[in-house]
């Protein structure tokens, strides 16, 4: 085996700005369609690990000699053979573990700077997906936890409420997520807590799913005395039954509604016409009693120029009130023809992925298979806002 | 010209095409190979490796179900 690296020593180093240089041996398509990115440029080589078995020494001479050198393949067998190959020829490397599938799968939470007397009754996490741009949430509360579109890796959420001392109560999604498998489901089979997600017209839910009505109150941490309230909204438009929480008025949860500088895509179900006209009235009605200071937390960004200083993906209701383009839209004909002509096709596995999101059955292999890549959920990736 | 068959089914890279480059270059020239693979990356990963081969020249690729219903990716090379 060769030496290795993991993904929480190495992310952290990038995103520093450490001067390592990256050495991607996947072939041509993966590497151009999903990248591992870090808050500062990261420097990368990419020569491919087949190039590596048909001519080790031409390969080897394209590597350079006197650098920190990590190697990334897809799931890191082949960035090992590499690593093993530039061992025998004098130069050291390592690996990082488990390739791009770990980095897919690699999550790591941020606390919300609360203000104090919020502090004093609750935490509320950022759990950053950072290799496809997903986000999720846990909300604790007098030793009670309520997580909020968790990816599928049930495990890493149960320890987090664990190591915050607390009990996960109740788990949340925002919608029918089509990019990525929900740990939700599982979650709840595991720990015996109530599961809610709304599908909403059209679409057949096969999963057991607590009820709840449009603007009812959750109330968590009671029994401590300390508690928060998390409100339901129903936001419909990038899925037909997408609902925002607005976490002790001020935390506002959209999902898929609305992001940090664009909106949720309302073409994935085929009725971009229809969706798109709800999700224009979810955004200019539905959270039009929302007042300016609300923060936005979405399930999704684009780029490392959406985190803020404080590593939050986050955003000011008013200030993107005023920034994102899809919102300066006056009428639900422009807002359509907007989306309508910014939407590329959906990645081939969405279907399947909606599919198993509603109760379907599929391996783990077929599922990491699916998910690989980063988000496209938003009408438009745009770059940072200023 | 002989046909040979190579199963890699349930190898994940680089071993499907370490295996490949090895059967390749023992072959003789307009011999030709077909190479059974379960690993859908090795879809891009055979037509990546052909381009720049020696002895290996990728003829077509296609998938089918095995008996179980797994996807099968199958890589049929010649050998230069």
């Amino acid at each position: 085996m060769a030496a290795a690296l993991e993904l929480g020593e190495l992310l952290p180093r990038l995103d520093r700005g450490e001067k390592l240089l990256l050495l991607d041996v996947r072939n041509q398509d993966e590497f151009e369609s999903w990248k591992l990115e870090a808050r500062r440029p990261v420097e990368t080589l990419h020569v491919p690990y087949f190039d590596f078995i048909e001519d080790a020494d031409a390969a080897l001479a394209r590597v350079p000699r006197g650098r920190e050198l990590v190697v990334l393949c897809a799931k890191g067998g082949s960035s090992d053979m590499v690593v093993d190959l530039l061992g025998e020829a004098g130069v050291p490397a390592r690996n990082v573990t488990g390739g791009m599938l770990a980095y897919g799968a690699y999550l790591e939470a941020v606390a919300l700077p609360l203000v104090a007397a919020e502090a004093a009754r609750f935490s509320l996490f950022q759990v950053n997906r950072r290799g496809k741009g997903c986000l999720s949430y846990v909300i604790v509360s007098g030793g009670e936890a309520v997580v909020v579109d968790p990816s599928r890796h049930a495990s890493w959420y149960e320890d987090f409420a664990a190591r915050h001392g607390a009990r996960i109560v109740q788990v949340l999604d925002t919608h029918i997520h089509a990019d990525h498998v929900s740990g939700g489901p599982e979650l709840s089979r595991r720990l015996g807590v109530p599961y809610f997600v709304c599908a909403g017209t059209g679409f057949e839910l096969r999963q057991p799913v607590a009820p709840f009505s449009d603007r009812q109150r959750i109330r968590v941490g009671g029994d401590r005395g300390v508690s928060i309230e998390v409100r339901v909204i129903r936001t419909p438009g990038h899925t037909p039954g997408s609902t925002s929480f607005l976490v002790d008025g001020r935390y506002l949860l959209t999902g898929d509604t609305l992001f940090v500088s664009s909106v949720g895509r309302p073409d994935l179900g085929g009725h971009v016409e229809e969706w798109g006209r709800e999700l224009f009235v979810s955004l200019r009605e539905r959270l039009a009693d929302l007042p300016d200071e609300a923060l936005v937390l979405p399930a999704h960004y684009a780029g490392s120029g959406e985190i803020s200083a404080e590593g939050v993906v986050w955003g000011r209701l008013g200030a993107l009130r005023a920034s994102v383009a899809e919102l300066q839209l006056e009428t639900p004909d422009a807002f359509v023809d907007a989306v309508r002509g910014a939407v590329k096709d959906p990645p081939a596995a969405y279907a399947r992925i909606i599919d198993v999101n509603l109760g379907a059955e599929a391996s783990d292999e077929q599922i990491s298979e699916w998910e690989l890549g980063k988000n496209q959920c938003a009408v438009s990736a745009r770059p940072a806002r200023a | 010209m002989a046909l040979k068959q190579l199963d890699v089914r349930g190898a994940k890279c680089p071993i499907p095409i370490v295996k490949a480059k090895k059967e390749m270059d023992a072959l003789a020239p307009g011999d030709q190979l077909e190479v059974i693979a379960t690993d859908p990356g090795s879809m891009p990963d055979f037509v990546g490796w052909a381009k720049t081969a020696k002895h290996a020249l990728l003829k077509g690729q296609r998938t089918e179900k095995d008996e179980t219903g797994r996807e099968l990716y199958i890589h049929l090379l010649e050998r230069k």
